[in-house]
């Protein structure tokens, strides 16, 4: 009897031993760690950074940026532009599969803007698209858009996750594509585990021939970083999107994993109210930002970046550098705290405690602050009463955030010197120079306006900016080419290889 | 007859228990700040975007006609839908459900089999080296918080010694050390419940009397004192088990598993009202249920101690 007992224990035990099989790398299967699960794999229903990330291999654009940020054909082979601006045409692929085996057409991409511009969708990216006022479809592979006002950063709307192209037939069936996506991208896909993983394969039949070129990539949900990081020591993990700094003196002593490092296109600040007293006051906003050491705390809470000087994030083709207007200088911060009396009353700095780095970088700005002479104190909120309290409702003097980049400067501006904006800046010249860049398709106008209105925010500082952070990817050293969508930190499968 | 009474008394205190938390929990959730039209949107959407989500969510109408429709959904068994992704709430929860059970069950089972033996042991042979390990045990488990223990375990079995998977749950293997580090803090706890009660027992009379029957020590030992012996561990148990669907949800975030834990924490942190509510009333009723398991048990083990 006991010996059957053992006996059956030691099977037991030997069916739960995983098989080695498991942890191995089957030909072409990419392993990849999200730190979060996705909210929908319908790219018409969310903002959210993780469903784009993920959906980018699932769905194509009109038109896509390359791994220099330029706006490049994807299924659309070419587009024209009427003089006023007002009529967008597309030329489509002819040679493009969606997943289910339909062809895709101009009728797929009219049906799909239809279905953004619905109420019945309330997608939270209509507002992108609320220039469109008909679309027509002269042919199978001619789309044309006329719109009610020139709008020109639609291009680079376009070219966004939220403007990916579903399947007509399905969109008219009501297919659930936030639990089935169905597209026209590099991987089909298969299966998704809510908060453990998405799986999907090569799609054999992708318009660019020889892409994608593995079989597939299989996207775990893991939410511990300390988790993630021994999955990419142990091989379990072939690439962690985002590497905590603090990670990398473990990683860099492994030979098999390598980290990459580039600028990401978040512009950090820490955004004024510039509505109410003692904020309304451009003394009191250019003494915080003289007391604040940028490159410091770049370098202690987010692991390193490029200290900004104005709302663009540094690597941008249409930032400029003002940093010589506020640089770091004590004495002035304390010279202007004293003249503008600021430092009598206590300010509140809101951080959104979700975000660990923006709270380590919110306890340097306290620390920098207070030795100008101002008295500060810290708030935690959760995200929804952040964007409740904070972001809508207005209700700060100081908050510590990231704008996530725009492909197109407008995305980053508009809105901005009106109270449209939670900084509630006011400035007739900037605003008017935003709205009027959208209206021209003038490269050098348009650099000229942002330019200026970019300046004055440089000058006015309703925000301290920070600047741009490094992103640091990590991946096992036989992963080759994976690469993130410039401006849209999505991540591109399509040329990654495993050697 | 009196098991017929018992039982319709309590379902009527079970649904009028679930009925006034799910009405707390509509309001509370409502009235702390937070919108989850705004959490759709993004910081970028347009107000007139973001009331548009509002209407489609039904959040736009006024607080009391939302609870009445709610109310009368509810009342038809009929969760509704989460509001940031739109699948049904009950579907979410059902393709939970089980793993945070499993869970739960190799937790407490691992409690049992580890505590009860160790701790009437420890009585039994009390200031022996069993009582001193048992002592040291049970301080360590309850000392040692079940994410940290969870790490260690991770970092030792699946990347020092590679024998046991990372993360994920597809496997009976990816169960076993969450399940270890859930039941150890519970061990500890079931652990010195047993220790004490044992001791209890053994000091009363009926044992002396026992023991003057001519009884072996044994039988006196293993059979009447543990019987009585056992009765606070089996209520102690229960209540643990309703915690460990609650300290599951630590568990599954350090082994990246996809419990209900997990599902309801996203559910607050996004403001999904319906989610939550689904949660909550979905967690009373388990811990309702749970109770009333423990109370049968109790008058099985002793049938003189009959419920209420």
């Amino acid at each position: 009897m006991k010996r059957r007992i053992i006996l059956s224990l030691l099977v037991m035990i030997l069916a739960l031993m995983p098989i080695s099989t498991v942890f191995a790398q089957s030909g072409g299967l990419l392993n990849f760690a999200l730190s979060g699960n996705p909210d929908t794999l319908d790219p018409h229903k969310t903002a959210g950074t993780l469903t784009f990330q993920v959906i980018k291999s699932f769905y194509d654009t009109l038109i896509e940026p390359d791994i220099t940020g330029k706006l490049v054909p994807a299924l659309a082979e070419s587009w024209s532009t009427s003089a006023d601006n007002l009529v967008w045409t597309f030329k489509l692929r002819k040679d493009v599969v969606f997943h289910n085996g339909q062809s895709f057409t101009s009728k797929d991409v009219k049906a799909t803007f239809n279905r953004i511009l619905s109420d019945a969708t309330a997608s939270p990216k209509k507002g992108d698209f609320a220039s469109i006022k008909q679309i027509d479809t002269p042919d199978a592979y001619t789309v044309v858009f006329t719109l009610n006002a020139p709008f020109v950063p639609i291009l680079a709307n376009f070219a966004s996750g939220w403007g990916a192209i579903l399947p007509s037939s399905l969109i008219e069936s009501g297919h659930n594509f936030g639990a089935q996506p169905v597209g026209t991208g590099p991987f089909k896909f298969t299966r998704w585990l809510r908060d453990n993983k998405i799986s999907m394969v090569k799609n054999d039949r992708y318009w660019i021939k020889g892409l994608p070129k593995i079989d597939g990539v299989q996207i775990n949900i893991v939410p511990e970083r300390t988790i993630q990081v021994q999955g990419l020591l142990s091989g379990a993990i072939d690439v962690v999107d985002i590497v905590d700094p603090e990670d990398l003196p473990v990683l860099g002593a492994n030979k098999k994993v390598k980290v990459t490092k580039n600028l990401t296109s978040q512009v950090l600040v820490m955004a004024m109210n510039c509505s109410k007293p003692p904020l309304d006051d451009l003394r009191v906003r250019q003494a915080i930002n003289y007391a604040i050491d940028k490159q410091t705390v770049l370098d202690i809470a987010y692991g390193g970046g490029m200290p900004g000087s104005t709302f663009m994030d540094t690597g941008n083709a249409y930032y400029t550098d003002y940093t010589s207007l506020y640089p770091y200088n004590l004495e002035k911060a304390k010279q202007l705290v004293k003249e503008t009396g600021v430092g009598a009353k206590e300010l509140t700095i809101h951080v959104p405690q979700n975000y660990p780095l923006h709270v380590k970088a919110a306890e340097l700005y306290q620390q920098m602050l207070e030795k100008a002479g101002m008295k500060v104190k810290l708030q935690l909120v959760d995200w929804s009463s952040w964007m409740s309290g904070v972001y809508t409702e207005r209700n700060y003097q100081l908050t510590v955030i990231g704008h996530t980049g725009k492909l197109d400067p407008d995305g980053t501006l508009a809105g901005y010197g009106t109270a449209k904006r939670y900084v509630l800046w006011n400035n007739q010249t900037a605003a008017n120079n935003i709205s009027k860049a959208a209206l021209t398709a003038d490269l050098e106008l348009r650099k000229r306006l942002y330019t200026e209105a970019l300046e004055l925010m440089a000058k006015e500082v309703p925000f301290m900016y920070l600047g741009t952070s490094y992103r640091y990817v990590g991946m096992r050293a036989d992963v080759m080419d994976f690469r993130m969508t410039p401006s849209l930190d999505t991540f591109d499968f399509r040329w990654t290889e495993l050697k | 007859m009196d098991f017929v009474k018992f039982f319709a008394r309590r379902l009527g205190r079970l649904l009028l228990t679930v009925f006034i938390i799910s009405t707390l929990v509509f309001f509370v959730v409502r009235v702390i700040p937070g919108d989850p039209a705004l959490i759709i949107a993004g910081m970028d959407a347009s107000p007139e975007d973001v009331q548009a989500i509002r209407v489609k969510l039904g959040t736009d109408k006024p607080l009391l006609s939302q609870y009445l429709v709610w109310l009368s959904s509810i009342a038809r068994f009929d969760f509704g839908t989460t509001l940031i992704s739109g699948e049904p709430v009950i579907k979410l929860i059902m393709e939970r459900f089980p793993l945070t059970l499993t869970l739960a069950l190799l937790g407490i089972s691992i409690g049992i089999f580890v505590a009860v033996p160790l701790g009437v042991m420890s009585a039994v042979k009390r200031w022996s080296l069993w009582d001193y390990f048992g002592l040291v045990f049970s301080q360590l488990g309850m000392a040692i918080p079940s994410f940290w223990l969870g790490m260690l375990l991770l970092i030792l079995f699946a990347v020092k010694i590679r024998i046991l998977p990372l993360f994920g749950a597809d496997t009976p293997a990816h169960f076993i050390l969450p399940a270890v580090s859930l039941g150890f803090a519970r061990a500890a706890i079931i652990l010195r419940m047993a220790r004490a009660s044992m001791i209890e027992e053994l000091s009363k009379e009926y044992i002396i009397t026992a023991r003057a029957k001519g009884l072996t020590e044994r039988m006196v030992k293993y059979k009447h004192a543990l019987k009585n012996g056992l009765l606070p561990v089996i209520t102690v148990t229960g209540i643990q088990f309703g915690y460990m669907l609650g300290g599951a949800i630590i568990v599954e975030q350090v082994f990246s598993m996809p419990g209900l834990g997990r599902l309801f924490l996203f559910g607050i942190y996004q403001r999904d009202f319906t989610l939550i509510q689904g949660g909550v009333i979905f967690v009373a009723i388990i811990f309702s249920l749970v109770n009333f398991l423990a109370d049968i048990l109790y008058s099985i083990v002793n049938p003189k101690i009959r419920v209420e």
